[in-house]
């Protein structure tokens, strides 16, 4: 696990913030009561030019030592022709400044007292904005220190404590109740229930025996635990969450783009105007001080950072909100796209259902022993999740001889025993091996309608029995139907078992279309052609179905702790709950609707507050507050994304 | 190809984000340069033949210093 033990950057820049600004205005009200007092009474505290070195030397520090770091990275940026923020803040200071020891030439009027007070409040709002900034990041720092520091584990039958940096691959962990598991492992002894909410967002406990695999940085609840760490370092579980969620900001939303477009060329751009402004003013006015102040107003209105900081800050809070749901946003494009969804896509196995099917009946005209051990032998050989429950059901001690097995994709398997060819499929099976289901249609009927997944077992062509399985449908999966349903979004489930069997589940779940008979590798075209209807969400586990996920507009792969497919789909649910996908779908919205808020506010200010600087109507200082507030709007306005209800 | 990581110590503006990136992609081959300026951060997508000290110059010359890269 990559540890940082140092102050992290960004608290770093809020406090150097912070010293710049106590200093700042230290130095500069003062300046501000001179001029405060002559301007608005009349009352002269010091003569002038007496009153004027005390500014200089007053607003000297304040520029070249408080704000030194700005000024060098200006002036730089002007000469390298690397233009930034720091460039107009630069300029706009140091020719106030200027004026101030021209003023003895009696070539100009004195803005000298100005240019500590646009420093002042420039300082001032950096650290404003950089606290926000701080805020809107708060979920994602509290994942980056998430992870254990320390580990207890077994050495030489020896308990020792070890940096977590020390853990090998294949140590025992001890864990004891209410210690955080230090990594990914497997429990080798023990049993107890484990709160994984940090990661998954799921906040009941979840109980775990002997053989589970524990996610690192999730709290051992009751029991004593040996876990055996199986990932550590930068392959664990939470540090691949890091990752995703952290390469997930630098991964563009497309509206930022036209706002990425004018920052890029901004600050030339108000050079040149600030520039012209200076030109204009002076030759129409002839009079050179208004022209200076008036460009310096421009120069120090105008500001990057809130059309920068739109997209991102909002981002950031959206990727947050979702992080501690267990939702992680994997591409900022996918919440734009959310927008024009119209049709919701599910997978059935392990999307909408449990995932683990069981066999509840079982009939037959042999008897039911003697198909069970034909069923589980050939079944024995297959990895598929029905074979699995097909196997446990008939819990073999010893299983006959297999030859020729093959597994026959999405429609069942087959082999030979004894010499006489088995086959357990679904009706497409039989169907294509002209196999007569008819003895047993009506019973086969019978389980589809139950919504149960029906195989047939065919012994030399002909039908010996019928194993039916039944999957539980996930608790939550009906409630967020509802939702999606009410919100008036098609829903679809996309199964390969047949049509009854499907119809009868989606009616018990709540959804209103469904596509049935569909083979994995089909399952893509079919997102393709409802694509055709409008946007298309698909949801499924990641692992069988990538290509779908990949097909529509948004994926949304889920899964529960470490079997997930993290790097599939757009967004990724780290709890198996369908809930997750309606919370998804919200936190999406929502974050894209204030990032529509802060690129509007900030399109906004700048084509306002640039023109009325040009148009010599802002005093300089109004104009630095106008500008530090612009950034500090956007951020603030991103943090208020918590506020909505996801 | 390559994944590079780093921090950016100095850059708190938008600006700044966009003249690193420029800096960064000038290299020959640079794939792809994600700077976070939320995060202080830059991900880079190399071709193996670039080099750490290169894309640390880079950020040099827009003006920022990258730190702990990986």
């Amino acid at each position: 696990m990559e540890q940082n033990h140092e102050e992290p950057l960004e608290d770093k820049e809020i406090t150097s913030w912070k010293n710049k600004l106590i200093w700042s205005w230290l130095l500069t009200l003062p300046i501000v009561i001179i001029m405060l007092s002559e301007r608005l009474f009349n009352f002269i505290l010091i003569e002038m030019p007496y009153s004027l070195i005390i500014i200089l030397i007053l607003g000297f520090p304040v520029i070249f030592i408080f704000g030194w770091k700005t000024i060098k990275s200006g002036i730089r940026g002007l000469f390298t022709f690397c233009f930034n923020m720091d460039s107009l803040i630069s300029l706009g200071t140091i020719v106030a400044y200027a004026t101030g020891i021209f003023y003895f030439t009696g070539m100009v009027q004195d803005y000298s007292g100005i240019s500590a007070m646009i420093m002042a409040f420039f300082t001032t709002g950096k650290y404003v904005e950089a606290k926000a900034r701080g805020r809107a990041s708060q979920e994602i720092r509290k994942l980056l220190e998430l992870g254990a520091k320390k580990s207890r584990i077994l050495r030489n039958n020896k308990e020792i404590e070890i940096p977590i940096e020390e853990v090998r691959i294949g140590d025992i962990m001890i864990i004891k109740p209410g210690e955080k598991i230090s990594t990914d492992g497997i429990i080798v002894k023990g049993e107890s229930s484990i709160d994984e909410s940090m990661i998954t967002g799921e906040s009941l406990p979840v109980d775990k025996n002997k053989g589970d695999n524990v996610i690192g940085a999730t709290i051992n609840q009751d029991g004593i635990l040996y876990v055996k760490a199986t990932k550590i370092g930068a392959d664990t579980f939470l540090a691949h969450i890091i990752e995703l969620v952290e390469e997930a900001q630098g991964t563009k939303v497309p509206i930022q783009k036209l706002a990425d477009k004018i920052t890029s060329i901004f600050v030339p751009v108000i050079l040149s105007l600030a520039f012209l402004t200076f030109l204009n003013w002076w030759y129409f006015s002839e009079d050179l001080s208004k022209a200076i102040g008036i460009s310096v107003a421009v120069l120090v209105i105008a500001c990057p950072c809130a059309l920068g900081l739109a997209t991102p800050t909002a981002l950031m809070v959206g990727s947050g909100m979702g992080a501690t749901r267990g939702i992680l946003i994997r591409k900022g494009e996918a919440i734009q796209t959310m927008k024009e969804v119209k049709t919701i896509v599910f997978d059935k196995t392990g999307t909408i259902t449990k995932g683990k099917p069981e066999v509840t009946d079982i009939y037959t005209l042999i008897k039911e022993s003697e198909l069970l051990k034909i069923a589980g032998s050939l079944e024995k050989l297959s990895e598929h999740p029905i074979a699995k429950a097909i196997v446990n059901k008939t819990n073999l001690k010893r299983y006959s001889r297999v030859l020729n097995f093959k597994v026959l994709r999405g429609k069942g398997v087959q082999g030979n025993i004894s010499g006489k060819e088995v086959l357990i499929g679904n009706r497409t099976l039989m169907n294509e091996r002209k196999i007569k289901i008819k003895d047993f249609d009506n019973k086969i009927i019978e389980f589809e309608e139950k919504g149960k997944t029906t195989m047939i077992i065919a012994k030399d062509k002909k039908i010996i029995g019928i194993i039916a399985l039944a999957d539980t449908i996930k608790d939550d999966s009906k409630e967020a139907l509802k939702l999606l349903n009410n919100e008036n979004y098609r829903t679809v489930m996309i199964t390969g078992d047949n049509e009854r069997t499907a119809k009868a589940i989606a009616t018990q779940v709540g959804i209103k279309e469904v596509i049935a008979n569909v083979l994995p590798e089909d399952k893509a075209k079919e997102v393709e052609n409802l694509q055709k209807h409008g946007f298309v969400v698909f949801v499924g586990d990641g692992i069988n179905d990538a290509p779908a996920l990949k097909q529509s507009n948004v994926g949304i792969a889920m899964g529960s702790g470490t079997d997930i497919a993290i790097e599939a789909g757009d967004l990724v649910l780290a709890k198996s709950s369908l809930l997750g996908v309606v919370q998804a779908i919200h936190l999406s919205k929502a974050t894209f609707k204030k990032i529509k808020q802060n690129l509007f506010w900030a399109f906004a200010y700048n084509t306002i507050a640039i023109p009325l600087a040009i148009a010599g109507v802002l005093h300089p200082v109004i104009a630095e507050i106008a500008m530090a507030l612009s950034s500090i709007t956007v951020v603030v306005n991103a943090n208020l994304l918590r506020k909505s209800k996801i | 190809m390559k994944k590079i990581k780093f921090s950016i110590e100095g850059m708190h503006c938008a600006s700044c984000a966009s003249n690193i990136e420029r800096s960064i992609k000038k290299i020959a081959g640079v794939k792809e340069a994600k700077i976070i300026l939320m995060l202080k951060k830059g991900i880079v997508e190399t071709e193996d033949s670039v080099s750490l000290e290169s894309i640390k110059k880079a950020v040099e010359t827009a003006g920022y210093k990258a730190i702990k890269m990986e």
